[in-house]
């Protein structure tokens, strides 16, 4: 057995770093956890005026459905009020998000990664100054002619105002993983038989996969957590989740209602988890290496 | 199988000339090594030969054929990369049918030329590695086999041993001289490397500041350099270069005096002799104390100060001299070059 540089310390010391750790942990991850267990309650219980402990007994969750856990704000949400349509619209708006600026994002982050001339520099300043200015900004400026051509209220339109809010920010990232591939990379493939499109497809696409899951990663949770964008485009009836949310909070004179956005929020979260999970590994390479070195 | 012919082949980048009129007819078969110090403008005119450059002007022939508008698929060659541009996410089997696999060669036939391909640069053992588990060497191997797979017109060799080491870099020289042989692919070869290119090449060019310097058989430019840029590029050590003054045929430098130029010109020109012509005497034409001592192994160098230069000369391996001894060299006319003290071209002498 070699000891660690960690094993040499004191017992105080890492009694303390171990205590900081939990701490951390708890402070990190106590909303959350807070939340997934009040969703379970009724709304008497987790936002109790009289004992914030009703929440954890139950008292009242227990006194009017006769369980201690009950799921009634899930139904109330997913079934009463039809938040399944939110949530497919969001994995329609997403998945489109997603794809669409990877096209572009790989396509034009090659060109602009190879490209000897000068504007392409700037081209991605610019990009980046897009990529500072909070959405609102943007979407006031859209609001007056999407009325006014009738596009206000519709999937597609918000679909593009998102892509068009992301793209700076894939091109910017998938810049920079191209840059990282040597160009004797593409050469070598270009003088083996490719064309220039071939050598991209066939040669730089599956080196750069790290690179392309994490920006997917990325513009997927712009898309899926935004919420400025789609409360303002999207009409009452076509609403994605995280705004779906919002409108059930927006009417608390309804007793139950505040639940339901409870259950929702929990909803949201957990495929969130589950892709980080499940990509973690690429994520992770993609995030430190960059791309394979030559 | 093709020669190669380069008419007025010139690349300007702005203001900045990269290659500058070049003219070279490589014929079929050849090994021709394009040679000099970095930025000379050899790689950019491969890599113009590739299509992977274009040309500010004039015309590249593959063949008879003008190849200028050709993408670098379509020009029928093969090029091994200094950094070797091995696939990453492929084997060192799919790396190397890669070539075949791309230009819609018959599937039936794939496996077998692979098989003889890293066959002839001993691969076998390593087919079903990553480049990234292997070493330089072998990685140096795969790029030569994914070159000679698809038995291509041309093949073009950009510096390709100069990531190796030293012993590696000697055996891997060999490699490719006993390949060229087998195969009489003509080739282009890039290198820096003054003694990888007098082992390869049939022919050799010189290149300086994008401009042909000299194109001749490695002898030819070690035994006849035809200016200073050459001769003081070519040779370990470089030939020495002294500028003086001839004088009725003696040429007079400081600490130095060489008569025997008759019918050359009196003014200043610059006299060059290679260090292993020389040889220490009691008394000779450069009389001068040492400057420093080197033994070589199978000889040992002695470099003097003289003419305003430091003067190497070869000497046996047990000569021994102190610094500041002073010592004379035998250097008579006939180990001389004489070159134009202003425009550094040969003289030739009568």
């Amino acid at each position: 057995m070699s000891t660690t540089v960690a094993d040499r310390r004191p017992a105080s010391l890492r009694l303390a770093l171990g205590a900081f750790l939990v701490f951390w942990l708890i402070l990190a991850a106590f909303p959350f956890l807070w939340t997934l267990w009040g969703s379970f309650k009724v709304e008497g219980d987790f936002f109790s005026r009289a004992d914030w402990m009703n929440a954890v007994s139950g008292t009242l969750t227990e006194a009017e459905t006769g369980a201690p856990f009950t799921g009634d704000g899930y139904y109330g949400a997913w079934v009463q009020e039809e938040f399944w349509r939110a949530g497919l619209n969001t994995v329609i708006v997403t998945v489109s998000v997603v794809v669409i600026s990877l096209t572009f994002g790989t396509l034009g982050g090659y060109a602009l990664s190879r490209s000897p001339y000068r504007y392409a520099f700037w081209l991605l300043i610019i990009a980046l100054v897009f990529r500072a200015m909070p959405p609102i900004t943007l979407v006031s400026g859209y609001l007056l002619p999407f009325f006014e051509w009738n596009l206000w209220g519709h999937l597609p339109t918000t679909i593009i105002v998102l892509v068009a809010i992301n793209q700076p920010f894939t091109l910017w990232m998938l810049t920079s993983f191209f840059r990282n591939i040597p160009k004797d990379l593409d050469e070598s493939a270009m003088v083996d038989g490719c064309s220039r499109f071939q050598a991209f497809r066939h040669v730089i696409i599956p080196v750069m996969w790290p690179g392309v899951i994490t920006t997917g990663l990325f513009s997927f949770l712009l898309a899926y957590n935004d919420f400025a964008v789609t409360s303002m485009l999207l009409s009452r009836e076509n609403l994605t989740m995280v705004p779906k949310i919002e409108s059930f909070l927006g009417t608390t004179q309804t007793r139950g209602n505040v639940m339901f956005a409870v259950a929702s929020v929990v909803s949201v979260t957990a495929p969130l988890f589950i892709l980080v999970m499940f990509f973690q590994r690429q994520i992770v390479s993609g995030l430190t290496a960059g791309a394979v070195k030559g | 199988m093709a020669d190669i012919q380069l008419q007025n082949l010139s690349k300007r980048w702005g203001t900045f000339v990269g290659v500058q009129t070049m003219n070279l007819h490589i014929a079929d078969g050849e090994f021709l090594v394009l040679l000099g110090p970095s930025g000379c403008g050899k790689t950019t005119t491969m890599r113009m030969i590739a299509g992977l450059e274009d040309t500010t002007e004039g015309d590249i022939l593959i063949g008879g054929a003008r190849v200028n508008d050709l993408e670098p698929k379509d020009r029928d060659i093969a090029m091994v990369f200094q950094s070797y541009g091995l696939y990453p996410t492929m084997t060192v089997y799919e790396n190397i049918r890669f070539p075949l696999k791309v230009r819609g060669i018959p599937q039936a036939e794939h496996h077998e030329r692979v098989m003889r391909a890293s066959a002839t640069v001993e691969l076998d053992d390593f087919l079903q590695r990553k480049p990234a588990a292997l070493s330089g060497g072998q990685r140096q191997r795969v790029a030569l086999a994914r070159a000679i797979v698809r038995k291509p017109k041309v093949f073009l060799m950009d510096e390709p041993l100069s990531n190796l080491d030293a012993k590696l870099r000697v055996s891997t020289r060999a490699q490719i001289k006993n390949l060229h042989h087998e195969l009489k692919t003509t080739t282009i070869y890039v290198t820096h490397d003054q003694i990888e290119a007098m082992t390869l090449a049939d022919r050799v060019v010189v290149m300086n500041k994008g401009a042909v310097q000299q194109v001749g058989t490695p002898l030819d430019i070690y035994d006849r350099p035809a200016n200073t840029f050459v001769a003081g590029f070519i040779g370990s050590p470089a030939m020495n270069l002294i500028e003086g003054r001839m004088t009725g045929g003696v040429f007079e430098a400081d600490r130095v005096r060489i008569p025997g130029f008759g019918g050359i010109a009196d003014g200043p020109v610059t006299l060059g002799f290679r260090a292993e012509d020389a040889r220490i005497a009691d008394t000779g034409e450069i009389a001068a104390p040492v400057y420093s001592m080197e033994l070589l192994g199978d000889a040992s160098m002695a470099t003097v100060q003289a003419g305003g230069a430091l003067v190497a000369i070869k000497a046996a391996k047990d000569f021994m001299a102190q610094i500041g001894q002073p010592i004379a060299a035998h250097v008579p006319a006939d180990i001389c070059h004489l070159f134009d003290a202003a425009t550094g071209q040969r003289i030739e002498r009568p």
